[in-house]
């Protein structure tokens, strides 16, 4: 899964990848960062159409996504990224992208 | 520095206002402030004018030199101020560092919204998400509203409140709003009613979350040294404070943590020489109301995790041990998006001067305001005390 974070090269500090220079202390050279695995769902809320989660990978790197099933959603429970085309977002576009499914105990 | 003063208001009717446009919202409201300042014969000498969708609801650009024209301040500089719904605080700002470093001595702030015509479902909430990270966020169907359900289902967990205490706000906006002749919304409504409304962004449901509404509001200011001259009670804005925060929202520490807001309220409390304690009323922003508990404890009034029991105690009320959002708030007032930033400090000069009728405030002497841009991730504070 191509990461969706990179670590600074200067002082360890985890960003999203569209970020030109490190926040914390303005450097501009990053460590990319593989994801794999699967995830916890940190926080979520639920709208007409779909769950939107927001998760993190062990390695400490967070992406928002939608989840699936949109039921029995609880902090803390295991899901696992799942590759695909969605749609549901305002523009209509599809995209592919990350969306995290349930993984069963 | 030199001081800062308020000499007129303006502020249009909320709501959905069929007969008027953006520029005839922007006219009204600029015209009463002037008229309010007694400077209908002066040349002003800069003009800032918030709207945030001006372009993608109404086609229009160039409203600030449109503005001028229209109200025969030509030649005055103008500039269309732009922060998403924060325009209306950062338009003030900008004044606020025009007067005060000399550069100007007689500015009109104008800020409006016109909303409700759009009519495709979605297509307001689409524009206002585009302040989202269109590849972290956008793209998964991510928008204000989920960001805030997200807020309040994190808050409730992590802090134990019941769902109650934070729609018990609108309850109290509603109320506010009640005795606030421009607020869209002048009926009260129960905690009942609210609690059984449909869920947008779970656990947010309908009266949780504020209008889509037309309105303007308006402001002239001046140097301090010659605001006696129009004026019998001039209002001073002694402090400013402006702060980001990530864009993206997942990567701040907390999201119930507005971190923008301590900072800028720090920098106009600091400013004004006054503390969270000195401040007799606010008017904070409350698109959602999930934002007017944790503003209120990021703005220094309550503990992190306190806000909502102290909105349920009554501590927010207008008799309260810190009245917050007399005017209704962004739940009752409305919120135009450019007009809301100005109409708040509007509200606030209305209860300094002791003009605020049946919403008055005894003694308020002090008032603070917050108001949120993008998902917290620009946020302005202005500190307005009687002169």
């Amino acid at each position: 899964m191509s990461g969706t974070g990179k670590i600074c090269k200067e002082c360890g500090y985890l960003v999203h990848h569209s970020l030109d220079r490190c926040p914390n202390c303005k450097n501009d050279t990053f460590h990319k960062l593989d994801l794999r695995g699967n995830c916890k769902l940190l926080k979520y809320t639920i709208v007409k159409s779909h769950a939107l989660g927001e998760v993190e990978f062990e390695n400490g790197v967070r992406a928002n996504g939608q989840v699936f099933p949109k039921e029995n959603l609880k902090i803390g429970m295991k899901l696992k990224p799942v590759y695909g085309k969605i749609s549901n977002n305002f523009d209509g576009n599809q995209v592919y992208a990350y969306s995290y499914k349930h993984v069963c105990p | 520095m030199n001081q800062v003063a308020i000499i007129g208001v303006g502020h249009t009717k909320f709501g959905k206002l069929e007969d008027k446009d953006l520029m005839d919202l922007l006219c009204d409201v600029s015209l009463e402030a002037i008229k309010d300042s007694n400077t209908s014969d002066k040349d002003f000498d800069a003009v800032y004018v918030a709207s945030m969708l001006a372009e993608t609801l109404n086609h229009i650009t160039g409203v600030a030199s449109a503005l001028v024209d229209r109200i025969g301040l030509l030649p005055v500089a103008a500039d269309h101020i732009k922060n998403g719904p924060a325009s209306g605080g950062s338009a003030i700002k900008n004044a606020f560092y025009a007067i005060a470093s000399g550069a100007c001595d007689l500015v009109l702030v104008s800020g409006a919204e016109k909303m409700t015509h759009i009519t495709t479902p979605g297509a307001v909430t689409s524009a206002v998400a585009s302040m989202t990270h269109h590849t972290a966020e956008r793209i998964h169907g991510a928008s204000l509203p989920s960001f805030a359900g997200m807020m309040a289902r994190s808050y409730m967990e992590r802090y134990n409140v019941p769902k109650e205490w934070i729609t018990s706000i609108a309850v109290k906006n509603h109320r506010n709003g009640l005795n606030n002749p421009y607020a869209h919304f002048q009926k009260e409504i129960t905690l009942e009613k609210a609690m059984s409304s449909p869920i947008i962004a779970d656990p947010l449901q309908l009266y949780d979350i504020c209008p889509i509404s037309d309105g303007g509001a308006a402001l002239v200011m001046c140097n301090a040294k010659i605001a006696k001259k129009y004026c019998d009670t001039p209002i001073l804005i002694t402090g400013v404070g402006q702060a980001t925060d990530t864009h993206i929202v997942y990567e701040r520490e907390d999201m119930t943590v507005l971190k923008a807001l301590q900072i800028c309220s720090d920098q106009a409390y600091k400013m004004a020489n006054k503390a969270p304690k000195d401040i007799d009323v606010a008017e904070l922003h409350d698109a959602f109301e999930i934002l007017e508990v944790v503003e209120s404890e990021d703005i220094g009034f309550f503990k992190k995790g306190e806000g909502a029991k102290a909105a349920w105690e009554g501590q927010t009320e207008i008799g309260g041990e810190i009245p917050i959002n007399p005017s209704g708030g962004l739940k009752a007032r409305g919120h135009p998006l450019g007009a809301t930033g100005v109409a708040q400090v509007v509200e606030l000069v209305w209860q300094l001067r002791g003009e605020a009728g049946k919403r008055q405030v005894s003694g308020a002497n002090t008032g603070i305001t917050c108001n949120f841009g993008g998902f917290g991730n620009n946020i302005i504070s202005i500190l307005v005390e009687r002169m």
